[in-house]
């Protein structure tokens, strides 16, 4: 029945999906005129009234990073339009909100999200669009479409990226209790669950040791069942938990690539998978620790009719990740471990996966500074190891009677970023890795043995949210 | 001995100076709420809860609806960090990864204290935050505890 519902949900999406992209277009090309076509009147006039009333002496209050109230009050169509939508009585508070993100990207050597290393590539773009409306106050529904270019396993597809119901059963102050039911963000670690939103995301690419950009869609999100809850801790913070029974979206092709080392014949099958994650935040949200866990299940059903050599054997994929972050007024500590066990029974028949059973390995650290509002740095270090018990990858070099390229087996990624917030909605940066070792590259997008060791990695990004 | 107490005197009439400073500050703005939301007080964590965009319905059932100037704003600073005592850019990472992940909704933006009064005024079950010198008989002022 559920599965009824989404799958109905996600054709009428398609369906709409063209006018909703041209709409996308006429709103995001608006909103490059918006910034010439403002009056300067106007702006005069929103400034004075976005000031405290002159009554009061500004001296009085604590020392604040003041920027100059014109600069970023600008009258542009995108604008009026948002303000139509915010003075209009919108039923059952509906809200709708939205992102475009476009990035270049260059590499030394190794392609990242298109044809970075022969002279940079626009290859990169990430675009969503979000409703969500509360019809009865303890009654939630939202949906978001996402369209996400990358390499060859995002072609820019709109597809449904959440869409679901959330019930609040049990509601007192801090205290909250509740069911979601429909498509859902996985929730692990500090920023799955808004990974496509550049302005909730640390860098231009996240991680990678963690959020693998290969496997998204299978770590993005699920069709499920899920409960949640908020509790206070005495005095100290909250505690929220969620947990959800989940059917796993294995269907693209770049999962089945990494998973079963290759493009093959038949297709992984969805089978029941359970999700939870527990985040304890302090009340002045300075300190925030969690731990979240994955069960993941599927099975590969071969292609009988194409003579597959590939046996009916089953994956279990099971995660678990530990999340730390401090925040203070101008800066934030960020680092996240993760132990991924695969278990691979021995149903592979021919498959080199056959029977395998290994941990992986990652983590990072990361540091960010606010220097002004406006602008931020990022330092990272992060690292990955496909299989822990072989970090250099020597084994699986001997294992694959040297087919095998041993620095495809980890990855150590070092990040400097900077970040410029023009406006509230309008955001720049730029970023440089250092990166040793392929361990994440995606091989769709990778010839194998084509791939460097030592390489680099430019990018810049500009992003419109509203 | 005589020196030293002078000295003791001297640093708790500092401190006092501080705390008054404090207080002074706070009682520039007031959190406030449309008229026909029946509670008169409520617990720092009760409305922190709230502009985190988790709390959504008052005890007898109805709508919380969350009214905020920008991000800068020197009101909006001034409440998150003294009243909620949070930093501005934490609060807007919450609501994002709410709005964003679909599971909760953003506070509605106002762009002026007048416009504030005015939606809070007229909003059922709204709350927001007012400096004092705009406040007038057509909202309620929220005692926090």
């Amino acid at each position: 029945m559920k599965m009824l519902t989404c799958s109905r949900l996600s054709s009428l999406f398609v369906g709409t999906t063209r006018r909703i992209t041209r709409r996308w277009v006429l709103l995001f090309l608006a909103g490059c005129f918006s910034a010439h076509a403002q009056e300067p009147n106007q702006t005069l006039k929103q400034s004075e009234s976005g000031k405290p009333p002159v009554s009061l002496k500004i001296s009085e209050l604590p020392a604040q990073a003041t920027e100059s109230d014109s600069a970023k009050k600008k009258t542009g169509l995108v604008d009026t339009a948002l303000n139509w939508f915010r003075r209009t009585d919108l039923p059952a508070d509906l809200q709708i909100h939205g992102f475009a993100s476009q990035a270049y990207i260059t590499t030394s050597d190794n392609d990242v999200f298109g044809n970075s290393d022969k002279g940079g590539s626009f290859g990169f773009t990430e675009a969503g669009l979000n409703a969500s409306v509360r019809p009865l106050p303890r009654l939630l529904l939202s949906a978001q479409v996402l369209s996400r270019r990358a390499g060859e396993g995002n072609t820019g597809m709109p597809r449904l990226d959440f869409g679901f119901l959330d019930y609040r059963i049990y509601s007192h102050e801090v205290n909250q209790f509740g069911i979601r039911v429909g498509r859902l963000k996985n929730p692990f670690g500090f920023y799955n669950e808004t990974r496509d939103v550049a302005f909730t995301r640390p860098s231009i690419m996240l991680p990678q040791s963690i959020y693998f950009d290969r496997t998204r869609n299978l770590g993005l999100s699920s069709d499920s069942v899920q409960l949640y809850s908020d509790a206070a801790i005495f005095n100290l913070g909250t505690f929220s938990t969620q947990f959800g029974v989940t059917l796993p979206i294995v269907s693209d092709k770049d999962t089945e690539n990494s998973l079963l080392a290759g493009l093959q014949k038949g297709q992984l099958n969805r089978e029941v998978s359970y999700i939870g994650r527990g985040i304890f935040e302090t009340n002045d949200k300075r300190l925030r620790l969690g731990v979240s866990g994955i069960w993941l299940n599927t099975a590969y059903d071969p292609n009988s009719r194409l003579n597959d050599q590939i046996g009916p054997g089953g994956l279990q994929f099971t995660p678990i990740f530990f999340s730390a972050q401090y925040n203070a007024e101008r800066w934030t500590l960020t680092s996240e471990y993760a132990l991924r066990h695969f278990k691979y029974d021995k149903n592979f028949g021919a498959s080199p996966v056959n029977g395998l059973d290994f941990y992986g390995e990652s983590y990072y650290f990361q540091g960010e500074y606010r220097f002004t509002p406006k602008w931020e740095g990022i330092l990272r270090y992060d690292v990955l190891y496909t299989d822990r018990a072989d970090r250099d990858g020597s084994d699986f070099v001997k294992r694959t009677n040297g087919v095998g390229v041993a620095h495809s087996r980890f990855a150590k990624d070092i990040t400097v970023g900077l970040r410029w917030n023009v406006t509230p909605q309008f955001m720049l940066r730029a970023e440089y890795h250092h990166v040793n070792g392929t361990g994440w590259l995606s091989t769709l997008d990778n010839v194998r043995g084509s791939t460097h060791q030592h390489w680099d990695l430019f990018a810049i990004q500009g992003s419109y949210r509203f | 001995m005589l020196r030293v107490r002078a000295y003791l005197f001297y640093a708790l009439a500092v401190c006092l100076l501080g705390i008054e400073a404090e207080a002074r500050a706070n009682d520039q703005y007031e959190i406030v709420t449309n008229p026909g939301v029946r509670e008169k007080a409520l617990t720092v964590n009760s409305l922190r809860s709230i502009f985190s965009m988790h709390l959504k319905t008052w005890p007898d059932g109805t709508k919380i609806r969350v009214f905020v100037l920008s991000d800068d704003d020197q009101l909006h600073q001034s409440v998150s960090k003294e009243k909620l005592n949070v930093f501005p850019y934490q609060l807007r990472s919450t609501w994002d990864r709410l709005v964003f992940s679909g599971t909760g909704q953003a506070p509605i933006k106002v762009n002026s204290s007048e416009e504030m009064l005015d939606k809070v005024a007229s909003t059922p079950g709204a709350i927001g935050y007012l400096w004092r010198a705009n406040i007038n008989e057509n909202v309620n002022v929220l005692e926090i505890k």
